[in-house]
């Protein structure tokens, strides 16, 4: 960038540096939310934001290094987080749901019942068959 | 042909600097908030707002070129992407937690009218009752004045 | 027309006991070494709080803190030895790596004749702008052949495992852990019908422009699975299934993998010889050049896109 023009290429380079590690020094605080946030929904928009920054970071770098096929990986980065929120979350409800209900479950039958697993009919017939 | 690199050069540090600054109030209200929702809400207007910024200033320092293209889609698609995320990671949010009376006020219609009938039952009964006389007087008189006229 | 044979004297012939080695419902341990006949496990009412009530003893005697100082003892003292251990390991294997050669030595083992020639008759020979295309898939193809072989072999290991059948996919219903899940939320039905088209059409133009640029097969491949995962994910298997079945992906995999090696196998005959192809080199920098690679490419392509989306419909439904 600059095409020549002394000044505007030292300004151009300072400029790119200080925001990288600008970001750099934000990306590294994401971690830090990803690690304390007590919740599930913190972390896994600590690692959204995490993903937000790095697509600027190579933006920056597709102008600094003036190499065109950075400009791809951004697009494709953005594909990629935005799958993985999709596939933690519903992964996520399933199971705490599914925790829940058994729990609900196995509460209720606390008399000594079958929980949700097992086949109780099948048990008595093989006991008499080994006797 | 200098001064437009160099009003290139401002113009698109501005919006790159303006980007950064959205991006470090974000993080100051992803740190400060007390709740959950209030963070991510926080996470999610930064980013998509600071990513505009950002790339757009980056765009006007490159010119029109295929690689401004390409990089005005990656805002589209984050302008899209974006609030499907935030909207997943709230559902997430309210579905899994366990002290919902403590965050949240749950409104259903029917105990909301109910409570509003138990609590203003006299006096709406009373304002109903004088305007149902307020009206019946007038429409005693339109008929008086009505039947007068016939007559 | 044979005769019908009555059914015990069949069983007693050697065609009838192929036949059951062949289905699995020989038990070929049964008669000879002296094994009772196999019953499905289940315990009763009185064996189930027996065992978990010595589980419990069991486990308070372990975890028994107060009563036994040892355990705390060793409790402190393995933190910190973990990361005196750790510290140890990191320092003896950064002194290892100050040993190597510095990074772009002129007498580095790697800098020898075969990468010069690669790097200055690279886009001679093979007419890829992209040297590194050029070399995985024209210089080492033979190489890429086996790679997209391995692919299909773990997902044939991973189909073994993991695939369930329609019978099973029935039973398994109720211990189906997809039930609690949020389905058809209509935010992302709507953006999904918006995004998946782009994602597809991108990830063609990766796999189309490998010779041009960095991409190429596999990573144009990954770009698509993604783009499918994402349309399962917003509308659910039954609307998937519409379009992408168990005998779509068998279909695929195995054309686009015969493809590739009809093309690049005969290295199996004639060893490090190179065959010169027919097809002209045309100018570099276009799409329609350099040969087969475009095709290997595309083939390359439909390989990891179908095992990206295979490893994750059978992780998670363990069907199509």
């Amino acid at each position: 960038m600059g095409k020549g023009i002394e000044g505007l290429e030292q300004a151009y380079e300072i400029l790119f540096t200080a925001i990288l590690i600008f970001l750099a020094v934000l990306a590294l605080l994401c971690l830090l939310r990803a690690v304390i946030g007590p919740k599930t929904a913190d972390r896994i928009v600590a690692v959204n934001m995490l993903g937000t920054m790095v697509i600027v970071m190579i933006a920056v770098l597709t102008l600094m290094l003036q190499e065109d096929y950075l400009a791809d990986i951004c697009v494709i980065y953005a594909m990629i987080s935005f799958l993985a929120v999709i596939v933690l979350t519903k992964v996520y409800m399933g199971v705490y749901l599914e925790r829940k209900k058994i729990a609900e479950m196995s509460g209720e039958t606390k008399s000594g019942e079958y929980t949700a697993g097992d086949e109780p009919g099948k048990c008595d017939g093989n006991d008499k068959a080994e006797k | 042909m200098e001064a437009i690199e160099w009003i290139k050069f401002l113009a698109g540090a501005l919006l790159l600097l303006l980007g950064t600054t959205i991006f470090i109030f974000e993080m100051i209200g992803v740190f400060r908030f007390k709740y959950v929702l209030n963070r991510m809400h926080a996470a999610a207007m930064g980013d998509t707002l600071g990513i505009g910024a950002c790339i757009l200033g980056l765009i006007i320092m490159n010119g029109m070129n295929l690689t401004s293209l390409k990089l005005f889609v990656v805002i589209i698609f984050l302008w899209f992407s974006s609030p499907v995320s935030s909207h997943l990671i709230a559902r997430l949010e309210v579905t899994t937690d366990e002290e919902q009376d403590k965050h949240y006020r749950r409104l259903i219609l029917s105990q909301v009218e109910e409570s509003c009938e138990r609590n203003n039952c006299e006096e709406k009964n009373r304002k109903q009752e004088s305007r149902e006389q307020s009206n019946c007087e007038e429409k005693c008189r339109v008929q008086a004045a009505e039947k007068e006229e016939v007559k | 027309m044979s005769k019908k044979v009555p059914q015990e004297q069949y069983e007693k012939t050697i065609s009838y006991k192929f036949r059951q080695w062949l289905n699995g419902s020989k038990d070929p341990y049964l008669d000879t070494v002296e094994m009772k006949p196999q019953v499905p496990f289940c315990e009763t009412e009185s064996e189930r709080l027996q065992r978990e009530e010595e589980n419990q003893q069991l486990a308070k005697k372990v975890y028994d803190l107060e009563h036994n100082a040892e355990i705390r003892l060793f409790g402190k003292m393995y933190k910190v030895f973990s990361v005196i251990f750790c510290l140890f390991l990191v320092t003896m294997l950064l002194i290892g790596v100050s040993y190597l050669p510095t990074f772009g030595h002129p007498e580095n083992p790697a800098n020898n004749e075969v990468s010069e020639r690669y790097i200055e008759k690279g886009l001679q020979e093979t007419g890829a702008v992209n040297i590194v295309t050029g070399m995985i898939l024209d210089y080492r193809a033979f190489d890429t052949l086996g790679e997209s072989h391995v692919l299909f072999i773990a997902t044939c290991t991973v189909l073994i495992l993991l695939r369930l059948d329609k019978k099973e996919l029935q039973k398994s219903n109720e211990a189906n852990d997809r039930i609690y899940e949020p389905k058809n939320d209509v935010i992302l039905q709507t953006a999904a019908r918006i995004l998946v088209p782009p994602i597809f059409i991108f990830g063609i133009y990766i796999i189309l422009a490998g010779h041009l640029g960095p991409g190429g097969g596999f990573s144009g491949g990954a770009v698509i699975g993604a783009g499918l995962i994402l349309y399962l994910n917003a509308f659910g298997f039954e609307k998937t299934e519409k379009f992408f079945t168990a005998k779509t992906y068998r279909r695929l995999s195995f054309g686009a993998l015969a493809c590739y090696s009809l093309a690049k196998s005969y290295s199996f005959y004639t060893g490090a010889n190179h065959i010169e192809s027919i097809i002209p080199l045309g100018t570099p920098g276009a799409i329609l050049s350099s040969g087969l690679i475009l095709l290997l490419n595309i083939c390359v392509g439909i390989v990891v896109a179908g095992t990206m989306y295979t490893f994750y419909v059978m992780f998670r439904k363990g069907g199509y």
